[in-house]
């Protein structure tokens, strides 16, 4: 009764001979996932090749009957060229997911009941097989190329794996605001130990990591300042929050083409609490990748210099914190790892949910009495979760997993941004890409308007981008991320060349 | 609850492409009968968000909160600190109830410049610090009214409706109907109803929207939440009918600690999973040595240091609590104290 039947021979064939088909006999000992019948391999090639959408990561195929070795070959096949993660329900077939997932998690300890006779091919095979997508499936893309969706907006789009999903199932959990949840407790040791920093606090956004530490770095009555980047997402992303809720005022300083602020601006916008005219600087925030500019990494070497003149020039009294959303990316990039890279920081916020690819949440890292204030801002804030276990869970499936494998977003960046270059469009820093993040403008006499090109692309290609950055709003930012492939980066490149270049 | 949301289609929420998150938005709004809903990680952000939503940063907005309310004593001071909003606090009977007198002492026109001006009022349903009270319809009725009628409109009436499950469960309402008479609500999900967090805030369209843009600065814009409102979701379709069992067990608690001679507000009236109460005058030990011995030799954990001078404690049912363990609870606090 949970199956969805995709085509109408497989529905023809459950009408007439609903015997064979033991998912509805068994009834309720099948996992409400949306499994599939799959009559033939040209139908399950159908159903894996569907539009990654989201009910991909909860794909699931049942296989009732692949005894023979060479059905299993045919089955290895498909899942090797699809482009959902399969994940197998029967455990004697489990080597062939790419994903492997302990399937008894799901099931308990019911087996599923497999027919001993899979509909013969000979019959299906005489039938049509057209696929009438679902309604939850389908996009509204009428393209005719394909039937998947390259979504290169952001990483923040990255859905849950089906085994990252697993883990939320099995983590122990109590309510985090008593300091309870054990799941949360033992991901924020684990970032903290990654970053050789004494505390950590999971929070559910990057904003909040980086609210949590300005409030914390920073004090009210005190007229604090901070110094950040003109282009820096705290400056230009964050609701003013800074401002607005934190009640610190900021001075903004332009940085360079790698994201770094030059250290003479910083000397200059620095004040000291000695007269009665200025603010108090007590916080640099700092980012990195720097998203705005291009994803770019920045090196140890400056984020270390930025520490030393903190602590040796100023006293020590200005804190050096680090927006660090997609740190990982940059670590990656660099070859260093996050915590050399931000030795020279007291406290990082990193995102679980970009690129690393957890459904939500960040965690800020830092002092123990930092992150004292930070837990008490993160409540008032109302970042003061209950069971986050759940959702710490995956977070950590994510760190432990999912990070190096990031080398892969940027190669597929690198490409794009090459493609890119090579067919005349305007990339800044003559197309020099560090991760997974790129910007580009099209070329002087491109045939369509900027307004144009995102959903000329989406129809005709399937490629969803995002316009409207960098002044004038004439740049598009491309992100690579896991639910991105090399045939969405041709795509991408083909597409938007055919649209724009003559 | 969880498998739920392993099969949650998600998206990026942030965007509105979350088809779980609008789902339970919208359920949640057509339950309390307002136009739009908000889901955020916590009540305190559900609160929060609508005081930044309703009241206006730089004309100094006032609201007007019950003393004891949550948003007074428990949200960290943030309708302050974070939102810059002023509060007059008035007492509640112990009913839940501000007077109508007080709160027109209390409310301020924009007419004289030594005054801030009232654009909020706060409700809380069920009155948490006060005994867990449901809080009758009449009353929000007539708060809504007073603010529509006789403040011309101009203020608008919120309900910190955490617990407004138990508080309908009790009073055999709809929550659209005891809610009738407010703009806005919160009500958690992470509570009685049993998701591991969550909260909603519902209310109108325009509300919402700015609601929704306070979050996402406020920090709680997160982007394949699915994952948990479809736990929400699941909460809200099995978990509200069964509060009753805990109101059961509460008023079971209260009435075996009455009987045993401990002193109860409200002369032991328990409306819905809360349940005060304070050692008797003979008590055989002090206060602060109740919760550490009662968890060593029956295995029940509570929590004290409530009311003035920290006299009381305080008990909650749920469902992960039965009859044994109210039977457990009563019999160890009654043999250690008396």
């Amino acid at each position: 009764k949970n199956c969805r039947v995709v085509t109408s021979a497989a529905q023809n064939i459950i009408n007439t001979q609903p015997k064979t088909f033991p998912i509805h006999r068994t009834g309720e000992s099948i996992p409400s996932f949306p499994p599939y019948l799959a009559l033939s391999r040209k139908t399950f090639e159908n159903i894996t090749m569907m539009p990654s959408s989201s009910h991909r990561q909860s794909l699931q195929v049942i296989i009732l009957s692949a005894r023979s070795s060479r059905r299993r070959r045919d089955f290895k096949q498909c899942f090797s060229r699809s482009n959902n993660r399969i994940a197998l329900s029967n455990c004697q077939h489990h080597q062939l997911a790419r994903k492997p997932i302990t399937h008894h998690d799901v099931l308990s300890s019911r087996q599923i009941t497999t027919s001993s006779s899979f509909p013969s091919t000979e019959r299906t095979r005489t039938t049509t097989t057209s696929i009438e997508p679902l309604s939850s499936f389908s996009s509204s893309s009428k393209n005719n190329n394909n039937s998947k969706i390259t979504d290169l907006r952001s990483d923040t789009l990255t859905s849950p794996t089906p085994s990252m999903l697993q883990t939320a199932l099995r983590a122990p959990t109590g309510d985090d605001v008593l300091s309870e949840d054990p799941t949360v407790l033992s991901l924020e040791a684990y970032a903290a130990s990654l970053f050789d920093k004494p505390s950590a606090l999971f929070v559910p956004a990057g904003t909040m990591g980086n609210l949590c530490a300005i409030l914390s770095h920073c004090h009210y009555n005190k007229s604090s300042e901070m110094i950040m980047g003109k282009h820096s997402h705290i400056n230009l992303y964050e609701g003013g929050g800074y401002a607005n809720l934190a009640g610190v005022s900021g001075k903004l300083v332009e940085e360079d083409e790698d994201g770094k602020m030059d250290v003479e601006d910083l000397r200059d916008a620095f004040r000291r609490d000695d007269d009665d005219h200025y603010a108090k600087t007590v916080l640099v925030a700092l980012e990195n990748t720097h998203n705005m500019l291009g994803g770019v990494a920045v090196e140890k070497g400056y984020v270390d210099g930025i520490g030393r003149l903190a602590k040796d020039e100023w006293g020590g009294e200005v804190k050096i914190h680090i927006d660090g959303a997609r740190i990982f990316n940059a670590a990656i990039s660099l070859g260093v790892s996050v915590g050399e890279l931000c030795e020279g920081a007291d406290s990082v916020t990193f995102c679980l949910s970009k690129g690393l690819g957890a459904p939500m949440g960040a965690v800020l890292v830092g002092d123990q009495e930092f992150i004292r204030l930070a837990r008490r801002a993160r409540k008032k804030l109302g970042g003061g979760m209950r069971q986050a276990g759940v959702m710490a869970a995956m977070g950590m499936y994510a760190l432990e997993n999912h990070v190096q494998r990031l080398a892969e977003d940027h190669e597929r960046a690198k490409r794009l941004a090459s493609g890119l270059h090579d067919m005349g469009f305007w990339l800044p820093r003559g197309g020099k890409v560090d991760t997974n993040v790129v910007f580009f403008g099209l070329p002087e006499d491109s045939k369509i308007k900027k307004e144009e090109l995102p959903h000329l692309l989406f129809e005709k290609y399937g490629v969803k981008i995002a316009g409207g950055y960098s002044s004038g709003g004439k740049l598009f930012r491309l992100v690579t991320h896991m639910d991105v492939d090399d045939e969405g980066v041709e795509k991408a490149i083909e597409g938007i060349a055919s649209l724009c270049v003559n | 609850m969880l498998r739920t949301a392993l099969l949650a289609p998600t998206g990026d929420d942030v965007l509105s492409e979350d088809p779980t998150v609008l789902a339970l938005e919208a359920y949640a709004a057509s339950l309390f009968d307002k136009p739009s809903a908000l889901f955020v990680p916590t009540g305190t952000m559900g609160n929060l968000c609508a005081i930044l939503s309703h009241c206006h940063y730089n004309k100094s907005s006032e609201m007007i909160v019950g003393k004891h309310s949550h948003i007074n004593l428990y949200e960290g001071g943030g309708y302050a600190n974070l939102a810059g909003v002023s509060a007059k606090s008035v007492e509640e009977d112990e009913d839940g109830k501000m007077n109508l007198g007080d709160l027109r002492d209390a409310f301020r026109r924009d007419d004289d410049d030594h005054y801030a001006k009232t654009v909020l009022v706060a409700l809380e349903n069920t009155h948490n610090m006060l005994g867990g009270i449901a809080v009758e319809k009449e009353y929000v009725d007539g708060i809504g009214r007073l603010a529509k009628e006789e403040w011309g409109g101009e203020v608008k009436v919120h309900v910190d409706g955490a617990r407004i499950f138990n508080a309908a469960v009790s009073l055999g309402l709809g929550v659209g109907e005891l809610c009738q008479g407010a703009d806005s609500v919160t009500f958690c999900l992470s509570k009685g109803l049993g998701a591991p967090m969550g909260a909603v805030l519902v209310g109108d369209r325009e509300f919402i929207r700015l609601a929704r843009r306070a979050r996402k600065r406020l920090g709680g814009g997160m982007r394949q939440a699915g994952v948990m409102a479809a736990m929400g979701m699941y909460a809200l379709e099995n978990h509200v009918g069964r509060l009753a069992e805990d109101h059961e067990r509460a008023k079971r608690l209260a009435a075996g600690l009455r009987d045993g001679g401990f002193w109860l507000p409200r002369g032991g009236k328990v409306d819905t999973n809360v349940v005060f109460f304070g050692l008797p005058e003979g008590s055989r030990i002090k206060k602060e040595d109740l919760p550490p011995l009662l968890f060593e030799k029956c295995g029940v954990k509570i929590a004290g240091g409530y009311s003035s001078g920290g006299k009381l404690f305080r008990l909650v049912t749920h469902m992960d609590v039965d009859d044994e363990g109210v039977e457990k609870a009563i019999e160890g606090i009654v043999s250690l104290c008396l």
